[in-house]
């Protein structure tokens, strides 16, 4: 029973770096409409800037900031250079999810000649174990759950109090009617994935600081409980995504601590048929890609 | 079948009494659908009388285009019951209607744009050996006979409509105007019993318009019945009766458009402006 | 020289079979199936734990289940079923509701899952180290290594790729496989004029998925391993590549790409010389690919085989004179 307590401690721990990725995972298919499947390997991406600047020297909460702006700056300039322009053209859906996928592939075999073929791990104090009970957490774990909750109420603060909020949900409710409304929608989209990417960013910095170690593979492992608590969640609502990180956080630690830790992946894969057979639109359904709150 | 319906009942064409009125060829009995809590369509209950051309009008967000995708399948309704020919339909795909008879155009041009036009119509083609994955690896041979019927029927319907010359274009390269009556020649190849269309003036040069207008007429006078989402509200009044009124999701009124006309909600609701 | 020459058109077979698969699917279907592969590897597998003795055999070096040690063409055919019955539970989950490019993701998902499962249980399939000493078709009856054997199988595998090149044909170019179209260039009008969109992505589904099964067992047969890193995801992606860059929709164009791309770009790093650290090599080879994709997305999106524009012949005299009635009015 202490071994379960103990997993849902570490399932706080999952919960909020999916909760991050996953909410910046939803907001970029929210806002436009296309399913990014490089996610993981510009979160990896973010790992690495952050791990050259700790690996000089820098600590690691210092350099967190530096993978965040990469992020930012990745994602952005992806859309930009290469999604964008296959959208203008008038590319598909499955389309967009091909040649999401193709960057997926260049992105990490640019990285690895680069960064090389071996896991890495940050230069880090955990700082002292706190103990809640049968949970214990470092003093660096009890940071990223804080960080996940401020980073969550950011989130909702952006899109309920601010004009680029609402920009975002209009945008992504219909972007046309957006626009002749006086939105600037390619303004909005630019913002969104600079504000995206930075959480791609953060969620890959934190995810390499609660690994031991880290690679270019991880990146495709980082995807698939992204995947799921965003489609769990319904996929394009922040808000769902938050839900879905919960459960699939929970759930895969829970497991790991029943079953066997090689199977993480594998439960949040049956989250997700579950709920693809079930419940397609998922738990909060889209409605206008991001719904508001309350 | 008779049907409480909130509105008047419908008007009677002259020197046809309403005795005599055929059956209804498809009866929508409280139909709704909602999107999430909205209304997009509330307890509609109509009858479609066969022979006839039924308009179908409103302002934009009645709900019209949604009740015809309602009523073709293409959208579930949220409750309520869709008899066609006398058999209840509700619980049926959108391909099970279609099949019996129920096929439906759309708002939007819904060409398979990357095959040609004849191709288009073919592709629409029920009753062809060849259109099932047993047939097709049987040869050509089995499946040449029903091939070589349907390219027939599909060029009377191209000579028909005038689109002859087209006939080896990819449907993409078709100008609005075109891609409209393709795809009513594509719901004809299905021979249905009721064509639902919606919209198929909008995005059309007005010179077309009329053109489409004769089209409609003729498949009438040859017996198809037409249910018609339409904006071109002249063209409803020559062709339709009735014409049915929706406004915010309910049935509003119905009757001839000169009978509508005298009633003043439906002139406040959408006639005027 | 005999075992290069044969092994590359081993290899040309299995890719052409996939790709044809790949093209059917996603080209004139439009699924895009991004767990093929393990389509492909579900069929070696069968193939070579049916074709296996025991895994007490050899010492127990290895660990799998069945080992039935059956004899040709036994593992063949279960592994073409085996394909085949993989489809029907994964396209009940995904190809029925879900938007395509969320039925892309599932099934990207389930790639990766099937990867990690495989590796995890050992007592399934051996695990990461994988299967070996697979025993050869026939391989009882006459020496595997001799040169006419190598020939022998290069000529069998060439044949089936022949046989499923006319079965593709005979789909693409009959009305079933124009509902296919039909359904790819947009499924909600294909369904309001009469389509089972559903039956007809299960049937493209099932009969893919046959394909590549046997595509497994044709090379798990030659070359007698099989482990999960030869099934990894990006595979798919290359056979995707393949089949973009060659034309979708086309199957002269999916041979074409599976020449071009796979076998193509093997080939041509076997001769460059080895530059830079270990592994640059392989990573510069996937950059490639996804630039490949990239690239012909962007500047010839239908590859270099189009699908062709059908033309039908005219009609004869006698049908014109036979309609003069078809109103105008």
């Amino acid at each position: 029973m202490s071994l379960i307590v103990a997993a849902f401690g570490f399932g706080l721990v999952s919960m909020s770096i999916i909760a991050i990725s996953a909410v910046g995972f939803t907001m970029q298919f929210g806002i436009t409409n296309m399913i990014n499947l490089a996610y993981g390997q510009v979160m990896i991406a973010s790992a690495y800037a952050a791990y050259a600047l700790n690996n000089a020297g820098v600590s690691i909460w210092l350099s967190l900031p530096v993978g965040a702006i990469f992020g930012a700056v990745f994602s952005f300039l992806l859309n930009r250079l290469v999604y964008a322009p296959f959208q203008r053209k008038g590319t598909n859906l499955i389309g967009m999810v091909i040649i999401s996928l193709a960057v997926s592939l260049v992105i990490a075999n640019v990285m690895l000649p680069i960064v090389g073929y071996y896991s890495v791990s940050y230069h880090q104090d955990p700082g002292t174990t706190y103990h809640f009970g049968s949970i214990a957490l470092t003093g660096e774990q009890i940071l990223i759950i804080a960080l996940a909750v401020v980073v969550m109420l950011a989130i909702y603060a952006l899109l309920r109090f601010t004009r680029l909020g609402k920009a975002m949900r209009a945008t992504a409710a219909n972007p046309t009617l957006a626009r002749n409304c006086g939105i600037p929608t390619a303004r909005v989209v630019d913002l969104a994935w600079l504000i995206t990417g930075a959480l791609c960013g953060v969620a890959g910095t934190v995810a390499g600081m609660n690994s031991d170690s880290f690679s270019v593979a991880s990146g495709s492992e980082f995807l698939i409980p992204i995947i799921a608590a965003s489609i769990l969640g319904g996929a394009g609502s922040p808000y769902g995504a938050m839900i879905g990180a919960v459960i699939i956080g929970e759930m895969t630690e829970i497991s790991a601590a029943i079953i066997s830790p090689e199977y993480k992946q594998v439960v949040a894969f049956a989250v997700l048929v579950l709920v693809m057979v079930l419940r397609p639109q998922g738990l909060l359904a889209k409605r206008g890609a991001l719904a508001a709150a309350g | 079948m008779p049907v409480e319906t909130d509105a008047d009942p419908v008007t009677p064409v002259a020197g046809r009494p309403a005795l005599d009125q055929p059956p209804p060829l498809l009866v929508a009995q409280h139909v709704s659908r909602h999107f999430e809590g909205v209304r997009a369509v509330e307890d509609v209950s109509i009858d479609v009388l066969p022979g006839r051309i039924t308009g179908l009008i409103g302002p934009n967000g009645a709900g019209k285009s949604t009740f015809l995708a309602v009523l073709a399948g293409t959208l579930p309704a949220s409750s309520g019951r869709i008899i066609f020919d006398g058999h209840d339909v509700t619980a049926l795909p959108a391909f099970r209607r279609a099949r019996r008879g129920l096929v439906r155009t759309f708002q939007l041009p819904s060409e398979f744009a990357q095959l040609t036009v004849l191709e288009n119509l073919l592709a629409a083609a029920p009753d062809n050996r060849g259109d099932t994955l047993r047939g097709a690896l049987l040869g050509k041979r089995y499946w040449k006979g029903d091939e070589d019927r349907l390219v027939e029927q599909a060029r009377v319907l191209l000579d028909r409509f005038r689109m002859s010359a087209k006939e080896s274009d990819y449907a993409s390269s078709l100008s609005g105007g075109q891609k409209r009556l393709l795809e009513i020649m594509r719901a004809l190849m299905l021979q249905p019993r009721l064509l639902l269309l919606d919209e198929p003036m909008s995005g059309v040069h007005p010179s077309i318009i009329g053109d489409i207008a004769d089209y409609c007429e003729a498949l009438r006078d040859e017996g198809l019945t037409i249910l018609m989402v339409e904006h071109e509200l002249h063209m409803i009044e020559r062709m339709a009766n009735p014409v049915v009124v929706m406004a915010q999701g309910s049935v509003i009124g119905q009757g001839t458009m000169a009978a509508l006309r005298q009633q003043r909600e439906i002139v406040d609701a959408y006639l005027v402006g | 020289m005999t075992y290069y020459l044969t092994t590359v058109l081993v290899y040309a077979a299995v890719d052409i079979l996939a790709c044809l698969a790949i093209s059917l699917q996603f080209g004139v279907s439009g699924i895009v199936n991004f767990s093929f592969i393990i389509f492909q590897a579900a069929g070696a597998y069968t193939a070579a734990v049916l074709s296996l003795p025991r895994d007490t055999a050899n010492g127990g070096f290895q660990t799998y289940i069945l080992g039935l040690n059956l004899s040709f063409p036994l593992p063949w055919i279960a592994a073409t079923l085996v394909g085949a019955l993989l489809a029907p539970p994964i396209g009940l989950v995904v190809l029925r509701r879900l938007r395509s490019d969320y039925q892309a993701i599932a099934m990207l998902v389930l790639s990766v899952i099937a990867s990690l499962v495989v590796t995890n249980t050992p007592a399934f399939l051996d695990g990461a180290a994988g299967l070996s000493l697979v025993p050869q078709p026939l391989s009882d009856k006459f020496n595997p290594y001799s040169e006419a054997y190598l020939w022998a199988y290069t000529a069998g595998a060439l044949i089936l790729a022949v046989i499923v090149f006319f079965i593709a044909q005979r789909i693409i170019n009959s009305p079933y496989g124009r509902s296919l179209r039909a359904m790819r260039e947009n499924e909600v009008a294909a369904k309001a004029l009469g389509k089972n969109a559903v039956a007809l992505k299960m049937t493209v589904f099932v009969v893919g998925g046959a394909i590549a099964g046997l595509s497994g067992a044709i090379l798990v047969g030659f070359i007698t391993t099989w482990a999960p890193s030869t099934w990894l995801y990006p595979e798919t992606l290359i056979l995707f590549a393949a089949v973009i860059v060659g034309g979708r929709g086309n199957n002269y164009g999916a041979v074409l790409g599976a020449l071009l791309v796979p076998v193509g770009f093997e080939e041509a790093t076997r001769y460059l010389p080895p530059f830079g650290p270990p592994g640059l090599i392989p990573a510069l080879e996937w950059v490639c690919i996804g630039g490949l994709i990239l690239g012909f997305l962007w500047f010839r999106p239908r590859g270099v085989l189009p699908e062709r524009r059908r033309v039908f012949p005219p009609r004869r005299q006698v049908a014109e004179v036979g309609n003069p009635s078809a109103s105008r009015d």
